[in-house]
């Protein structure tokens, strides 16, 4: 029983932060109305960005954090800004367009390969950082010390973002466009701007994400390709466009991962993720907590 | 010459010198980039179908490849059934989970029904590698079929050289390239159109949407698995991660926006154009430049969706007929270009 108690623990740990990854998918769906296929490839582009801050300065993995939040929002906020906005004002009357959808996939193929084309295959991960391989004993359960860092930042970084999107002038915009884009700029709302914001936060989370995988994932060029596919059933669960869902949605996933195994093959478990994902998909699109009229 | 005539002319010298070429061009390779070439255009048709047509983004074909390639191949390796059977029964086979896929999705929007196939697609490939017998049949999970190359004969769907193939897969694509052409031009095609650019008033018109879509998405599925099949018998050996790969729906996806998503001619042209981008840049680039191919795809992509969205058929479909325009001083009908002709 105290096993299943421990993978339980693990497994709500590892889900906040799968949640974590998928929360940026969310919110720029909520806003541009766009799945964001390049969202692991962000944060595979993060874990880079986290890795060699802290193989060349040799600092706390969670001090990258105050490099790797603002370079991916500016990533996130000139990658909208530049490639994706053309096609949204040239497809204005579209509500949900599909191109945009393509785009994100081409920035996938090219962020992905490029990594691969710089970096090599090679699954790299930092050796001696004061996180590796840490436990901590509670009784006779073993809780993963860098996972619990990593729940705690996933908890914050939520908050934040609900404080943010609830409480200031730009969340309130950001609100508005996701609720009708055509009212929103009626009212002033320079809808571009709020998009830009949008994927720039949205990347910048899959930064703090990255940051939190990186004391104990590895990193290689398509890392991203796994929490993408995983993301997408995490934000569907919880509801596309809601900050909570998400994170609610990666516990869901991360409790099946982690708790399943004991009743059958571990590779079955994969197939019941995508098997929950349909059954939520057919019998209650909206997800958990999602809108009604966003399916 | 009238231009009519103009177009027949140039139809037949294409098709004079596709069905030649193997006759002229003796290199194993060559032959096999172009018999790739041709798969390629050919499942990026039968997508079409569904994914030009409907107006959706289907981006779990590659499970219905998987569903030909895995029924033909075990049909003729347990009970000895011929390939050409096995073929029709992997078709209807994933004719039945493509409805079964179809009935629910079609009525979400763009990006649900994206992720809804993809699911579906990752799902039955993660349940092929996680099975090793199912019942009597054996799927050998992971690790994949192997054909053994002794039994050489047309009936055994398989052979020694590589123009046999040629001519097979050439065949199919032209049947489903004319299939195609017959679609676009009747009611079912219409009604696809409809129903892709505005479901609500093609509805209000007494439009049965969902069951035009179905009806594509039924021989869109039939389709890709006789491409399943062809592949099995082709490379003679079939894993989920060859078949059933992600990577391949969305270099299926890739191929027909670029070439022109709901044109007859677009995914040919995708294919023409990306093929050997990628069979060449692994020839020369893949030990010292991997993944090159991949960057070319995605940069091509945007562009093409930022500059051309309807595909670069569109473009080079008005320059022919602006040349033609030339040749007979403007003299010619002008076509009526709606969007999906």
């Amino acid at each position: 029983m105290i096993y299943i108690l421990e993978d339980a623990i693990n497994g709500v740990l590892m889900g906040s932060i799968y949640g974590l990854t998928a929360l940026g998918l969310t919110l720029i769906f909520g806003v541009l109305k766009v799945i964001n296929f390049a969202h692991g490839s962000l944060l595979m582009v993060g874990m880079y960005a986290a890795y060699w801050s802290i193989i060349l300065t040799g600092m706390h993995p969670y001090v990258a954090l105050i490099i790797v939040a603002p370079v991916m929002y500016l990533f996130g906020y000139y990658l909208q800004d530049i490639v994706i906005k053309p096609i949204f004002k040239a497809q204005k009357d579209v509500r949900e367009p599909i191109t945009v959808i393509i785009v994100t996939t081409g920035v996938w193929y090219i962020l992905d390969n490029l990594t691969l084309l710089i970096f090599g295959p090679a699954y790299r991960n930092i050796q001696d950082n004061p996180l590796k391989g840490k436990m901590l004993e509670i009784g006779e359960m073993f809780i993963s010390v860098p996972k619990l860092w990593g729940f705690v930042t996933a908890v914050i970084t939520a908050a934040a973002v609900y404080w943010f999107l609830q409480k200031t002038r730009m969340g309130r915009a950001i609100r508005a466009t996701s609720l009708d884009r055509e009212a929103a700029s009626l009212m002033g709302i320079n809808q571009f701007k709020v998009y830009n914001v949008a994927f720039g936060i949205g990347t910048a989370t899959a930064g703090i994400a990255a940051v939190t995988l990186v004391p104990f994932n590895n990193i290689f060029p398509s890392v991203g390709v796994l929490f993408d596919i995983k993301g997408f059933i995490i934000v569907v669960l919880g509801g596309l466009g809601s900050i909570g869902g998400a994170i609610l949605g990666g516990i869901i996933i991360g409790l099946i991962e982690s708790i399943a195994p004991q009743f059958m093959t571990a590779t079955w478990t994969e197939a019941i993720v995508y098997g929950l994902f349909l059954v939520v998909l057919f019998v209650k699109p909206s997800g958990l907590f999602g809108v009604k009229y966003d399916w | 010459m009238t231009r009519q005539n103009i177009n027949r002319f140039a139809l037949i010298i294409v098709g004079v010198v596709v069905f030649g070429l193997p006759l002229v061009l003796r290199s194993p390779t060559y032959l096999h980039i172009l018999i790739l070439l041709y798969f390629y255009a050919y499942l990026t048709s039968s997508w079409n179908l569904v994914g030009g047509f409907a107006g959706v983004l289907p981006l779990g074909h590659s499970a219905f490849i998987g569903i030909g390639a895995y029924a033909s191949t075990i049909l003729s390796l347990q009970y000895g059934i011929s390939p050409w059977i096995g073929m029709i029964v992997g078709g209807i086979l994933a004719t039945i989970v493509g409805i079964l896929i179809g009935f629910p999705t079609f009525k979400m929007r763009g990006a649900y029904f994206a992720l809804a196939t993809i699911a579906f697609g990752e799902g039955i490939r993660v349940m092929v590698e996680n099975i090793d017998n199912l019942g009597p049949l054996k799927i050998n999970g992971p690790r994949g079929l192997q054909i053994p190359p002794t039994n050489i004969g047309f009936a055994n769907y398989m052979f020694a050289g590589k123009e046999p193939y040629y001519y097979i897969i050439l065949v199919m694509l032209v049947g489903v390239l004319a299939l195609t052409y017959f679609i676009s031009r009747s009611k079912l095609g219409y009604y696809l159109n409809a129903g892709g650019e505005e479901p609500e008033a093609a509805m209000s018109l007494g439009v049965n949407v969902a069951q035009a879509k179905l009806i594509a998405m039924a021989m869109s599925s039939f389709l890709t698995a006789l491409a399943g099949t062809f592949y099995a018998q082709f490379t003679l050996y079939i894993h989920p991660k060859s078949v059933m790969s992600l990577d391949l729906s969305f270099e299926i996806a890739f191929i027909a926006l670029i070439g022109g998503r709901g044109s007859i001619a677009g995914p040919v042209l995708g294919a023409l154009l990306l093929r050997p981008v990628s069979d060449f840049s692994r020839i020369y680039f893949g030990a010292t430049l991997p993944g090159l191919h991949l960057i070319i795809f995605g940069t091509v992509l945007i562009l093409v969706m930022i500059f051309q969205p309807r595909g670069l058929q569109e473009p080079l479909t008005r320059a022919y007929n602006r040349l033609l325009d030339k040749i007979f001083g403007g003299t010619g009908q002008k076509e009526i270009t709606h969007e999906y002709s």
